[in-house]
């Protein structure tokens, strides 16, 4: 950094008492907060009409065999492949039977769709409600104060952000303001959920819905057909390469134990 | 192929290995932040303070290896290399920066 | 062996534990878990927390399952006070509650008669549905359990206890091949378990023992999941010891057999082991079993976790080989 001369500015030591320390216990507080608004909002799993339990589980198994089939012996996997198979072909496990080959409805139209909807709506409002509310209230109360300085340089394309409020175009950018020190904490901070709340909380969540924006359509969305999962699942175990996994497995065993 | 069917002759239980990562990012996480106190009591700036963390970190992944998995991380963590010594890295760098900016700043104001 | 607490308790509770459980149920009945104060109040003097009612139902279960019926009824009242006497868990557990205190057979069938009234309002209680099939068994009619049984998998084939509980209803009227298929509908969900492998092993060796000639290729499939389910846990008791068991089996055979006899049989596409194979098999479930017994006789630490009957029987099985070394 060509910085000539190091500025320093005397700060009132009350400015530690009186910004950063309300700023972080407000984000501690509403990261707590946060994850029993959580757990409250969630609701219930909707109960749901045995036909589409049926529907629903019986793809699971399609899956599971799918995925383990190696633990069967060649001859029972062939068994079951052409049983499931053809029962995925027949529309055997639908909850409508009628309703095959229509065109689905407009998912907007369908409660159960609106349900997930709201959900997410939920989960995403419950994240950004209170981070914008927490943003307003610094920029209110405490914009216009230097009260930091970073340990480690910045180019000055963050001027702007992290010294908004402070009219001096020379002050180096390390001199950030309150709202820098939001952001550090709301990223500082998920380690001190995860000591209050336990690792499964949903405090600190901001993460993980920042690295997963696409959170898992479910295995079977209500917004999707069940006859074309089905179909598609019958497809896949017809092209499953079959490797019993116990084949051979005596002498495996006997190499390893004796070895 | 070969690495599948390995996999599926000794399988990896998820809960285990998600228990592991759990138990290192815990460490993680906790160093990371007294690290971030030493930086910022040290009065460290720019790059010494991040020269200090990775060395921090390594040490911290040194002690891993030898105390929690007693010398043989094959056996703890299913890719070695990746989960104890790199990877894990960064995840404990936003409460280090938290810290030393706190630190440093309470400490050099 | 998991250590017995009220959190977690392993899900099959030998009677001593059991006992044992039930046991610390006065305490924590003479302890109220909520609150008597007015409502503000109430929210800061609570002594409740998550695992307070976890520990209310497994100490209930084990309660009854040490015939402490009044500590059981206590147990249920506080947990219906707390959650309705709707919520589908609590009527599960007061199900429970009745089965375990009913003293006759007229009473069963009252209690079936619940159980047919509850599911024909909400047939997608599946722990109700199950409930039912535990009041079939214990009322001796397998063969009605077994057609419960179905139609509960039929709606809900993920349930890999079902599956579990319909293949032992099976090998209980000896329908061998339905049995197996249960069991193999277990794997599929839990594919690594090993107890699971075991007892498909377990169902394929009876099913070899009880028709009149020996069949190679269930005892082949036996060996093959013993074997499996060594690899996956090495001091699995109850591996070894079939393998040491069907090895005994086999190796006549194998040895008497001509190859060429060997290929007639109709649709073997399970290849057969070699003689060589299932001996040093068999060697190596002998040492092991020796060296299991040996080492919890001792009172050796890490070798305590086995259950005392299965070291009791493989020591015998060791005994009536004459082969053990102390």
């Amino acid at each position: 950094m060509a910085q000539p001369v190091v500025q320093t500015i005397h700060r009132d030591p009350a400015l530690f008492w009186w910004i950063l320390l309300p700023i972080t216990v407000v984000m501690i507080l509403t990261g707590i907060l946060r994850h029993y608004a959580m757990i409250l909002l969630q609701t219930a799993p909707k109960k749901q009409m045995l036909p589409q339990i049926r529907q629903q589980r019986s793809l699971v198994r399609g899956i599971n065999l799918r995925t383990n089939a190696n633990i069967l012996s060649p001859s029972s996997f062939q068994a079951r492949k052409v049983f499931m198979v053809s029962a995925y072909q027949d529309g055997k496990f639908l909850a409508d039977p009628e309703a095959r080959g229509k065109p689905r409805p407009n998912p907007m139209s369908d409660p159960a769709a609106m349900e997930g909807m709201m959900g997410m709506m939920k989960g995403n409002m419950a994240m950004m409600i209170p981070q914008t509310l927490i943003m307003g209230w610094i920029n209110a109360f405490f914009s216009g104060f230097v009260i930091m300085k970073l340990p480690f340089p910045l180019t000055p394309q963050f001027k702007s952000m992290l010294q908004s409020g402070v009219g001096t175009r020379d002050l180096d950018v390390r001199w950030v303001s309150s709202l820098s020190w939001y952001f550090l904490t709301l990223f500082g901070l998920q380690p001190v959920y995860t000591f209050i709340l336990g690792s499964n909380n949903s405090a600190s969540q901001v993460t993980q819905q920042m690295s997963q924006m696409n959170p898992g359509a479910g295995l079977m969305g209500p917004e999707q057909d069940p006859d074309k999962l089905f179909l598609n699942e019958a497809e896949n175990l017809e092209v499953l390469e079959h490797r019993w996994i116990l084949d051979g497995v005596e002498d495996r065993l006997l190499a390893r134990l004796s070895a | 192929m070969n690495e599948e069917r390995e996999l599926a002759i000794n399988p990896i239980v998820q809960t285990s290995v998600q228990h592991n990562t759990q138990v290192v990012s815990n460490i993680r996480n906790l160093t990371a932040s007294l690290f971030g106190v030493a930086a910022g009591t040290l009065g460290l700036e720019s790059y010494p303070g991040f020269i200090f963390y990775l060395i921090g970190t390594f040490i911290v992944s040194g002690l891993v290896f030898v105390f929690r998995a007693e010398g043989k991380p094959s056996e703890y963590f299913h890719r070695p290399l990746g989960d104890l010594w790199g990877g894990d890295v960064f995840s404990g760098l936003s409460s280090f920066v938290l810290t030393w900016t706190l630190f440093y700043g309470l400490v050099r104001a | 062996m998991t250590q017995a607490n009220l959190l977690t308790p392993p899900s099959s509770i030998p009677p001593p534990v059991a006992l044992q459980l039930s046991q610390r149920a006065p305490p924590i009945i003479a302890s109220s878990p909520t609150s008597s104060l007015p409502w503000p109040l109430s929210l800061l003097f609570n002594a409740e927390t998550p695992e307070t009612w976890t520990i209310h139902e497994n100490l209930l279960l084990s309660a009854l399952r040490t015939g402490d019926d009044k500590a059981a009824r206590a147990l249920l009242d506080r947990l219906t006070t707390r959650f309705g006497a709707s919520n589908p868990r609590i009527i599960t557990l007061r199900g429970i509650y009745e089965e375990g205190t009913a003293k006759s057979d007229k009473e069963l069938e009252t209690i079936f008669k619940k159980y047919e009234d509850i599911l024909k309002e909400d047939p997608s209680n599946f722990a109700i549905r199950k409930r039912r099939v535990a009041v079939l068994k214990s009322l001796g009619r397998i063969q009605d359990a077994i057609i419960a049984l179905t139609v509960l998998l039929e709606n809900s084939p993920t349930d890999a206890e079902g599956w579990a509980e319909l293949s032992e209803l099976y090998v209980k009227v000896g329908a061998w091949g339905q049995a197996v298929f249960a069991m193999e509908e277990v794997l599929l969900i839990i594919p690594n378990a090993w107890t699971a492998h075991a007892q498909l092993a377990t169902v394929h060796y009876l099913s070899s023992r009880s028709l009149s000639l020996p069949q190679l290729s269930a005892l082949t499939l036996a060996l093959k999941h013993f074997a499996r389910s060594i690899e996956l846990n090495e001091s699995y008791l109850r591996g070894y010891y079939g393998l040491k068991l069907i090895a005994k089996d086999l190796i006549p055979i194998l040895s008497s057999d001509a190859p060429s006899k060997r290929n007639n049989n109709e649709d073997d596409e399970v290849p057969l082991p070699r003689l060589e194979t299932v001996k040093k098999l068999e060697e190596l479930a002998t040492n092991k079993l020796a060296e299991i017994v040996r080492q919890h006789g001792s009172g050796k630490k890490g070798w305590q976790g086995y259950d005392e009957a299965e070291v009791i029987a493989a020591r015998e099985l060791l005994d009536r080989d004459g082969k053990i070394e102390r």
